[in-house]
């Protein structure tokens, strides 16, 4: 029990970096989050394309990007890219990884979803006039973006679990300050599970908002 | 002695009386037909047999002994009632040759040399020998029904159990089914059908047994009981499908 | 020194990341398949437990959980190998997520058949391994494709707990060559390459046990 004494007295001296380390796993996950799905709905778009090469390229995206290790993708940025004089702080590389890594997967999403779609729809604003794109923004993308929500919200709580892997790019968020405490009082293993709870409390609460949109999108009589 | 013999069986689900008090005799070797309305019961009863549904109160005999009470080897009564479902039921992951040794090896313990042997006497006695190798979705309704039998008669059941046997199928099928039906009542394979198709009920049993509402209201011909059965409700039952048909 | 030099030179690492890959896969294959099992037969308080259990590992980042079992666990006296802390952290991660991939294709297995399996006279158990779990694990080969993928993308994390697999060779060689760029892209063209092979692999198996009419056309 001293053990765990010893530990919450560190614990509540490190608080304030301890919660700035939280603040930036926040800062991550919401950044990320948002630039992930408006890429993904980029991505998403030209994959609806009618050139044929453009469908190709996004295919050869998605596939790459879902296939490459994320890790691999920010460890090229990080200690790649200054060879060519490119330098990026720590979390602008997590960023731009991120959202690369992310809208591919948010593009698969939304194709899954289009792809359940009833075309008779589109095929009815076509021949009301709209344009590509103005079908696209009012009558594809609502439904296809509602349908999603069950697996944008997933891909949202993946982000803030992942976002811990930055640390191994020095950027100090949340797990990084978690493992500074532990070096200090060489707890480990309460300094982890600390941790995996704080992590299993902000996707609990993730979960919690997700269900209460869930339950605002529903169209009524569209199930998936 | 019956081979079954059920009495006074009743089966409420919460408040809903399904069968009220049914006497019920199946001797080796006959065919029995139940009819009745869809929602009679018909189906409720069948599963009683089988402890598939647990009766409320009553007894079944199933040669001589009760097997309602506790301390009954329901997976042994189970192995020796052939049961044909109406949607078939054959496992989809499986050939016909396969759905049918899969009892036989994995219940009665046979090798796959002797389990295929015994599967393809069935098979062939069926006349599907030749789809042994494919899969369920890749047959024809009559060929599912008939695979389905094979898998019943390959356990050598004390008595087959068909549930709607022609209500999945298309009316040339159907009489396929009466025919094949009487060809296995020839070879002494005893059967309880329950249906509400008057035709295959006319053409393969002489006597009828009546079942509404949970309870049996009558036992007899078909002709008999559509013109002179007291109660207009039998009559109307066997006489306005026939005129229907 | 030439990208086809790296990529030589990085294939040191590949047989560790295969390694990685494929026995945290089989981990989580396992505790995915007792897991949905269990649920299945639905024996006493088993309910509750296993919704416990999917929920914290689906909760909790690999990075955490790795660093939980391999640095955390030796503190209260438990000295967990480096492979074995990958299948106690992304293994039972990938468990979890599993669990819930075959739970959802278990929902698809035809009750009439399971009933007919019953009226045969099979117990609980024969029915699970004969029937159910037969239908299931061909309905879940997307998701479970699926699954095996993100693990094989986890998979660098090994290095942390020092497996020389790809990325930690990568790290290494671009430390003394200076030339970070080539060395990680040739880590990403290795991890693609793996992916596919990996594909392939399911895609023939899968191939090798269809039935027509279950899953794909």
């Amino acid at each position: 029990m001293s053990g765990w004494n010893a530990f919450l007295r560190d614990l509540f001296e490190q608080m304030p970096l301890i919660l700035t380390g939280l603040g930036e796993t926040l800062k991550l996950t919401v950044t990320i989050s948002i630039s992930g799905l408006l890429l993904g709905v980029v991505v998403f778009y030209f994959s609806q394309s009618h050139w044929a090469w453009v469908r190709h390229l996004i295919r050869a995206y998605i596939s790459f990007f879902i296939g490459m290790p994320l890790i691999v993708l920010l460890f090229l940025m990080y200690y790649g890219l200054p060879q060519w004089g490119v330098s990026m702080s720590p979390f602008m590389v997590a960023v731009i990884g991120f959202t690369f890594n992310v809208a591919a997967y948010n593009a698969a999403y939304l194709t899954t979803a289009y792809n359940g779609l009833d075309h008779g729809e589109i095929e009815a604003a076509r021949a009301q006039g709209f344009k590509p794109l103005q079908i696209f923004r009012f009558v594809t993308l609502p439904q296809v973006l509602r349908l999603s929500v069950p697996a944008l919200t997933n891909q949202i709580i993946c982000n803030l679990k992942d976002s811990s892997v930055a640390f191994l790019i020095q950027y100090t968020e949340f797990f990084a300050r978690v493992q500074e405490l532990a070096a200090t009082n060489f707890q480990f293993f309460r300094a982890y599970l600390f941790a995996a709870l704080v992590y299993l409390a902000l996707v609990s609460l993730i979960v919690l908002a997700a269900r209460f949109i869930e339950k605002r999108v529903v169209i009524p009589g569209v199930y998936r | 002695m019956a081979l079954i013999e059920i009495r006074d069986l009743v089966k409420k689900f919460d408040r809903q009386v399904v069968l009220d008090g049914i006497n019920l005799d199946v001797v080796e070797g006959e065919v029995k037909v139940v009819m009745g309305t869809s929602g009679c019961g018909k189906s409720t009863l069948l599963r009683c047999i089988n402890r598939l549904v647990e009766p409320s109160s009553g007894t079944i005999h199933f040669r001589g002994q009760d097997i309602t009470g506790h301390g009954v080897d329901v997976r042994a009564l189970r192995q020796s009632i052939g049961f044909v479902f109406q949607q078939f039921a054959l496992y989809r992951h499986l050939t016909v040759l396969d759905n049918v040794t899969l009892a036989l090896r994995k219940l009665r313990g046979m090798s796959r040399a002797e389990a295929e042997e015994k599967a393809l006497h069935e098979l062939a006695r069926l006349d599907m020998a030749d789809h042994r190798d494919k899969y369920p979705a890749q047959t024809s309704g009559g060929q599912k029904q008939r695979a389905a039998l094979a898998r019943a008669l390959a356990m050598d059941p004390a008595v087959v159990v068909l549930d709607e046997p022609t209500s999945a199928l298309d009316p040339v099928m159907s009489r396929e089914v009466a025919q094949l039906i009487d060809r296995l009542h020839r070879e002494n394979v005893t059967m309880l059908c329950v249906t509400h198709d008057l035709l295959l009920a006319g053409s393969i049993a002489d006597r009828v047994t009546f079942l509404d509402k949970g309870v049996i209201r009558a036992e007899d011909t078909i002709a008999h009981l559509s013109k002179h059965h007291p109660d207009e409700q039998v009559r109307a039952f066997f006489g306005c499908e026939e005129n229907a048909r | 020194m030439n990208f086809l030099d790296i990529i030589v030179l990085l294939t040191q690492g590949v047989g560790y990341t295969v390694m990685v890959t494929l026995a945290c896969s089989a981990t989580g294959l396992l505790v995915g398949l007792v897991a949905a099992g269990m649920r299945r037969l639905a024996w006493f308080g088993v309910i509750p437990l296993l919704d416990g259990f999917t929920y914290v590992f689906r909760g909790i980042p690999v990075l955490v959980l790795l660093f939980l079992v391999y640095f955390g666990l030796p503190g209260i006296g438990i000295k967990v190998p480096p492979l074995l802390a990958m299948m106690l952290s992304l293994g039972l991660i990938a468990g979890a997520y599993l669990a819930e991939v075959f739970r959802g294709a278990l929902d698809s297995v035809d009750a009439g058949e399971i009933l007919a399996a019953q009226a045969m006279g099979m117990t609980r158990l024969q029915i699970l391994a004969y029937i159910e779990f037969p239908q299931m694990l061909r309905f879940a080969v997307p998701g479970m494709v699926n699954e095996f993928t993100t693990v094989l993308k986890y998979s660098p994390f090994a290095y942390t707990v020092g497996i020389p697999e790809i990325t930690k060779q990568a790290m290494t060689l671009a430390s003394t060559t200076l030339r970070g760029i080539e060395v990680y892209l040739a880590v990403g063209v290795l991890y693609f390459a793996i992916y596919r092979i990996l594909l392939i692999g399911v895609q023939w198996l899968e191939r090798r046990y269809r039935v027509p009419g279950i899953g794909l056309a």
